[in-house]
């Protein structure tokens, strides 16, 4: 069984974790660190990925400042997204080389574990053809969006667990007209807190990726990167 | 040198079951200097963006597939000369 580190960074702007994810990303590739998975939850944000349209972003940049939402083209695939509190996020930076995965398996590996940390609440979520993500019905209930430069990635999957109703629509989610954000708090009927996805969700991701997690401090990991 | 055989492919990799990937960017012109390992180019499948490094340190000399057009996995995208 694979050894993969596991921190929490708690809640956390985007561009700090963003660059915290760049630095162990070239760590990793050196060798000089195993693989990472970083859970957290961001601060309010739009992402543009590398197919994105900024035409998706509904909401006039007056209505993105008052609720404070950050906006950041990056390097990872897929549309516009929105990340904000109440939203779990996990990042691996993994060597897929060396996890004897290839960049679809990687793909489909990130949705089963939404699917499986969804199940451990009672929600059968599912995938759409084509549409990469956790689905249940029209509703979307996770994103992937990944980056993989010499074979070790970088961004990862987001599980809405109990998004601000307010937020998500500012966005047109993944460029899919008609499509939906929806969280599991929803789905399950009750709220649902960050804290309890993460651990269904980490608990789901040693399983997919017959990893063994090893907790160690945001912290300690912040400071290997200088 | 100057020979056909002397230029090296730049091949889009095996990435599992992904049948076809659009050319999202180059990330270096036709003509430009390229180092060995250097990002030249980048492709996306499923959401993923998947970074192709230089062969060799060279010129870019050929680019075979433009921004936004799709590739597949084992297909010669562009070849750098080395020099």
């Amino acid at each position: 069984m694979r050894t993969v580190l596991h921190a929490d960074l708690g809640r956390i702007a985007y561009g700090p974790a963003l660059a915290l994810q760049r630095r162990l990303h070239a760590l990793r590739r050196e060798g000089w660190i195993p693989d990472v998975v970083l859970s957290l939850e961001h601060t309010p944000v739009i992402t543009i990925g590398r197919q994105g349209d900024e035409g998706h972003i509904l909401a006039p940049p007056e209505e993105l400042a008052r609720h404070e939402v950050e906006v950041y083209p990056v390097e990872r695939g897929g549309d516009v997204t929105y990340h904000g509190p109440g939203q779990l996020v996990l990042y691996p930076i993994l060597h897929l080389r060396e996890a004897g995965l290839d960049l679809h398996r990687y793909v489909w590996n990130l949705e089963e574990v939404m699917i499986r940390a969804a199940r451990r609440f009672g929600v059968e979520a599912d995938r759409r053809p084509g549409f990469p993500g956790a689905w249940h019905g029209s509703g979307k209930l996770g994103s992937v969006g990944v980056h993989v430069r010499g074979w070790v990635t970088l961004h990862g999957l987001a599980l809405n667990v109990d998004l601000h109703p307010d937020l998500f629509p500012l966005i047109v989610p993944c460029g899919i007209a008609g499509a939906r954000a929806v969280s599991l708090s929803t789905l399950v009927g009750r709220p649902v807190s960050v804290a309890a996805a993460r651990d269904a969700a980490l608990a789901a991701f040693a399983d997919v990726f017959g990893a063994n997690l090893l907790p160690v401090d945001g912290e300690v990991v912040a400071r290997w990167t200088g | 040198m100057g020979r056909k055989e002397d230029v090296v492919d730049i091949v889009v990799p095996e990435l599992g079951e992904v049948e076809e990937v659009k050319l999202v960017r180059w990330l270096k012109a036709v003509g430009e200097e390229v180092e060995a390992g250097e990002a030249v180019a980048e492709v996306e499948a499923d959401k993923a963006v998947f970074v192709i490094e230089a062969p060799s340190t060279g010129i870019l000399a050929e680019a075979h597939v433009s921004e936004g057009g799709s590739t597949r996995p084992g297909e010669i995208i562009g070849r750098v000369k080395p020099g």
